[in-house]
């Protein structure tokens, strides 16, 4: 907080960069501290209920053949269903949210610039970003 | 690709979290020749080491971004440039051989170790006025400095210098599964000038979304196995938290200096194994 400069000869147009450079480090920093604890809290459930049923941590299964929002959209599907949870679902939805993490930092990012900072060069960075990633990650 | 047990690969990786953490070169340039040792495919290693830099970095970005020393706009302005190379890069992976991969890991692996080793050119002044591209792309900032107790401003230099050694930052990041972060504070320190801790803060923000962009194709090629992912990530994450955690605390580098000495070795013994010394069961 003590970043924002009080400098009373700080124009109103650097005070209020400051501040929107201040909330957007704060947005960003906690969509990456909660996506990997969140990534993290599924991985462990996925481990420790794997090691609980068969008294190993061993899964054997691949995820080829589908795109990652395939993936999401599956396994987001399985978690309304509790009668069908099983460790993979847990261990697929740690892996998701953890690649949603970056994801959703660029997305979040892009919207605050073109929202609050109203940055048009920085919208159409980020925007680049985000195009680039969601193809990517359409792959298959 | 041999059966390894789960639980290996999870001490393997808090090891190889711990020791990247120490050294300062990341979990991933541990974590590879470690999975290999272990019998883990050269590109099964490098596509679930990817996956798990996305953790390593967003976890120590979240504290750094937070403490506003991070640079969010020079960051992805670079991201644009990084992602491309690694999309490039893990191609490149996905259609080449074992051996070149080995030898390509241990090359870079040893010129990173080489960077620790160069002497950080100081630059006193930090606001020399920016080229008028770099002036126009806005890389310029202001953090405030607890140790030194002042606000420290800086204006970037020469982005469009930064942009293209970006590319190529990414594509060894996509190609060889690693955050490449020594090459990045590399970049961002000698091309464009920016004061140390923001080099460092600023790389680390831009590996999370370099790896993810890498991972992206590793994942549709079915290289990632979650089962085997799983216990790497949790145990990179936690050897990685140890490890910060205690270098704060140690005054004593003789350790940084035995695990560097570490890395030395791996470096040596991949291309060794690349060059199929040791046989050819690599």
């Amino acid at each position: 907080m003590n970043r924002i400069p009080s400098n009373p000869d700080a124009t109103d147009a650097a005070r209020r960069e400051a501040r929107l450079e201040h909330d957007m480090e704060l947005l960003v920093g906690y969509i990456l501290l909660a996506g990997v604890l969140v990534s993290i809290a599924f991985l462990v459930i996925g481990l420790i209920w794997q090691y609980a049923l068969t008294g190993s941590l061993h899964l054997n299964y691949l995820i080829a053949g589908m795109n990652y929002f395939d993936f999401l959209i599956h396994d987001l599907g399985s978690l309304f269903h509790p009668a069908g949870w099983d460790p993979r679902v847990f261990i697929d939805l740690g892996i998701a949210s953890l690649l949603f993490t970056p994801y959703i930092r660029v997305v979040s990012s892009m919207v605050f610039f073109a929202v609050e900072e109203r940055n048009w060069k920085y919208t159409a960075f980020t925007a680049f970003v985000g195009a680039v990633l969601t193809y990517s990650l359409f792959l298959r | 690709m041999s059966i390894t047990s789960p639980g290996i690969l999870f001490v393997v990786s808090i090891v190889a979290g711990f020791i990247g953490a120490m050294s300062g070169m990341g979990g991933g340039i541990v974590l590879i020749p470690a999975l290999t040792l272990f019998g883990v495919g050269i590109k099964h290693a490098i596509a679930i080491s990817i996956v798990s830099v996305i953790a390593t970095s967003s976890g120590a970005a979240s504290a750094y971004v937070r403490d506003g020393v991070t640079n969010l706009k020079i960051g992805m302005f670079l991201e644009m440039f990084t992602i491309l190379g690694a999309i490039v890069g893990a191609t490149v992976t996905l259609a080449s051989s074992d051996q070149p991969l080995f030898i390509a890991f241990g090359a870079v692996l040893l010129l990173s170790w080489g960077t620790l080793f160069v002497r950080k050119v100081k630059h006193e002044d930090y606001l020399r006025p920016a080229d008028p591209i770099t002036h126009w792309l806005e890389l310029r900032g202001g953090y405030y400095d607890h140790a030194e107790g002042r606000q420290i401003d800086y204006e970037g230099r020469r982005g469009w210098l930064g942009g293209p050694c970006m590319f190529g930052a990414g594509f060894i990041a996509g190609l060889l599964g690693i955050g490449a972060g020594a090459l990045k504070v590399l970049i961002l320190d000698l091309a464009m000038g920016l004061p140390p801790k923001v080099s460092t803060t600023t790389s680390n923000l831009i590996i999370g979304v370099t790896a993810l962009a890498g991972t992206s194709i590793y994942i549709a090629a079915g290289y990632v196995d979650p089962g085997l992912a799983a216990p790497v990530i949790i145990g990179v994450v936690a050897g990685a938290f140890i490890g910060t955690r205690l270098l704060k605390r140690l005054s004593n580098h003789s350790i940084r200096q035995f695990f560097l000495v570490v890395l030395l070795l791996l470096g040596v013994e991949m291309i060794l194994r690349g060059l199929g010394v040791f046989g050819h069961g690599i």
